[in-house]
């Protein structure tokens, strides 16, 4: 399993569309194996979310997100877990131990709910194709 | 008080920094701040020196989403979340440069996952003894305005063509390589399939992006008018050319010229374009002397050049001189599952156009779209929410407000009961197409649906496809 977080100094970065790095960390049964940084830079959100699925990325974790990027991954059945800030290592660690709803990695303005709902809105529009097909694993 | 007040709301936002905000506070009471403030059609929050936010107006929590109390204590860069928040801070720069910024055009993204596009303004925050003890930034939302130019303009850019489409994945893949290059690029693809927003992409990702990019519809103008248009002329060159003009050629150059429509032009026209590609030279109309052209040439067509230079109405020259780089749109009908990404997308940039608040369309809708083969591709579904944003009243899109040639497509195995159904029976058409488009190969389906091949074929078996 891959994820993926948007990172600045440390960090959460605020906004992943306009995030600088990226981190990527390889988990094996909830246990971190390996972790690698690329470069984002300019890129626009058609890039962010082709490198996302080249990577065989499976949850992003970032700050705020546009609506259209966030469709984008969701439609290429990546979990997208919107709305977090905090440093890196204890948000990975709140990920692994299903504490990332504290109010400590919610960015202000936003609650569990939001974040959920935000997430279901995208997937609702492209559930009709992907249905029955959510696991990440079979997708390679 | 009263004339303290008069003069700030009176105050142009771009001023604002230059009131002295700091003597503000200290004159009057919080209440009657926030009064001020909150009467401001342009947000403006404070910051102390460690970027808390000390206070947030009302336009502020309706640009940001955001509420004063959420922000209130908060980094700034949690709340504000533009693209410049964490590379290039116009308040860093203020407070360490003690220099305001004044109209800083910048991009942030609001709670609902809305980009917007903001300008904003700073200033220093200093006390009674003149020390700095914050910033101050104010900002307007001016989506509506960038939005219209682009409508006015057709500037649509490269953020504006959205796909999950496995091809089109492919192309945003190669882009910025193609960008890079100095190639001419062939963008082949249906009327409607976003040839225009694929070409003004490679030039704005490339190294020109800073030069003109202009584009000629070579199928709109007669022959003798589409050479002096593309080379321009010099005085003299015939009656009525009373001083030079310079062509589009001219114009473009440094930068990229787009020839859209190149499937139509004339056998002549052909010959004087070859010339311009091979030799990087032309010659104005009733010039003496040949000209250097340093642009970067983008064709389009919605023709299959390949053919007509079988027939023998295209030079096949000119084909392999235009054919270094081809890119080939997929039309609507092949990428169906963007339909519903694309809906979403349009309904958002009607919202702000039409300042409707429109939330989306019903699965009936979706499954009559869904449905529909779009001879008109992208730009025909444009055409059809448009028509449904001008009938609708409420804040979903329903079937009664679709065009009425839509009204006869029948919707995929839709009733109210059956939402199920309904998107088991849209699987098997977007599979049952995909199959066809691919000859039957489930591995060549497999990978034009982006799913892995054992999941297509669960699902054959499981909707019942006969493949």
């Amino acid at each position: 399993m891959k994820i993926a977080i948007s990172i600045w100094n440390g960090v959460v970065s605020n906004v992943f569309d306009f995030a600088d790095q990226l981190l990527v960390v390889d988990v094996e049964d909830k246990v971190e194996v390996g972790r690698s940084e690329f470069e984002l830079g300019q890129q626009v959100i058609q890039q962010r979310s082709s490198l996302l699925t080249k990577l065989n990325v499976d949850v992003l974790i970032c700050g705020g997100i546009s609506q259209s990027l966030a469709s984008m991954l969701v439609a290429s059945n990546i979990e997208v877990i919107p709305f977090v800030t905090g440093p890196v290592d204890e948000v990975l660690n709140a990920y692994f131990s299903n504490h990332l709803a504290e109010p400590q990695f919610l960015q202000p303005g936003s609650q569990v709910g939001a974040r959920k709902r935000f997430c279901r809105q995208r997937q609702r529009r492209c559930r009709h194709k992907h249905r029955g097909s959510r696991s990440r694993n079979e997708i390679t | 008080m009263v004339s303290l007040l008069t003069k700030v709301l009176s105050a142009e936002y771009v001023k604002l920094w230059e009131y002295p905000i700091d003597k503000i506070y200290k004159d009057m009471k919080s209440e009657e701040q926030n009064v001020i403030l909150d009467s401001i059609t342009e947000g403006v929050f404070t910051v102390d020196l460690e970027w808390r936010i000390t206070s947030f107006n009302r336009a502020a929590e309706e640009i940001t989403g955001i509420l004063r109390q959420q922000a209130i204590g908060q980094q700034c860069k949690n709340i504000l979340r533009a693209n410049v928040c964490e590379t290039a801070c116009a308040l860093r720069s203020t407070i360490e440069t003690g220099t305001p910024i004044i109209n800083k055009p910048v991009h942030i993204i609001d709670i609902a996952g809305r980009q917007k596009a903001i300008s904003i303004s700073t200033a220093l925050l200093r006390d009674e003894e003149g020390k700095v003890i914050g910033g101050v930034e104010t900002f307007r939302d001016v989506s509506l305005i960038e939005e219209l130019r682009k409508e006015i303009d057709h500037n649509y850019t490269y953020e504006d063509i959205i796909s999950r489409n496995h091809r089109m994945q492919n192309l945003f893949d190669i882009m910025p390589n193609i960008a890079e290059s100095s190639a001419t690029v062939l963008i082949v693809g249906e009327s409607g399939t976003g040839k225009e927003l694929f070409a003004k992409a490679i030039h704005n990702l490339g190294p020109r992006s800073n030069k003109p990019f202009i584009a000629v519809n070579s199928a709109a103008l007669p022959d003798t008018l589409l050479e002096s248009e593309l080379f321009g002329y010099k005085a003299g060159a015939f009656t009525d050319a009373r001083k030079d003009k310079p062509g589009r050629f001219a114009l473009a150059e440094g930068g990229t010229i787009f020839l859209d429509e190149i499937g139509d032009i004339t056998s002549a026209l052909q010959a004087r374009l070859l010339r311009v590609l091979q030799e990087r030279t032309y010659e104005p109309l009733g010039s003496v002397s040949s000209v250097k052209a340093d642009v970067r040439v983008i064709a389009a067509t919605n023709k299959d050049l390949g053919k007509l230079v079988t027939e023998g109405n295209f030079r096949q020259d000119l084909y392999y001189r235009i054919n270094v780089v081809k890119l080939e749109l997929p039309p609507l009908r092949d990428k169906k599952e963007d339909i519903p990404l694309l809906t979403d997308h349009i309904i958002s940039r009607f919202n702000l156009l039409h300042n409707k608040n429109i939330g989306g369309v019903t699965e009936e809708v979706l499954s009559i779209l869904l449905m529909y083969d779009f001879p008109g591709n992208v730009r025909e579904l444009e055409n059809i929410i448009e028509h449904c944003f001008v009938l609708c009243q409420g804040e979903i899109i329903e079937a009664c407000h679709l065009p009425s040639n839509l009204h006869a497509q029948p919707a995929i195995g839709y009733s109210a009961g059956s939402k199920t159904a309904a998107l088991r029976e849209t699987e098997k058409v977007l599979i049952t197409q995909a199959l066809q488009r691919n000859n039957g190969n489930r591995a060549a389906t497999a990978r034009d649906l982006g799913v892995h091949k054992s999941t297509l074929f669960r699902k054959i078996k499981s909707l019942g496809i006969k493949a």
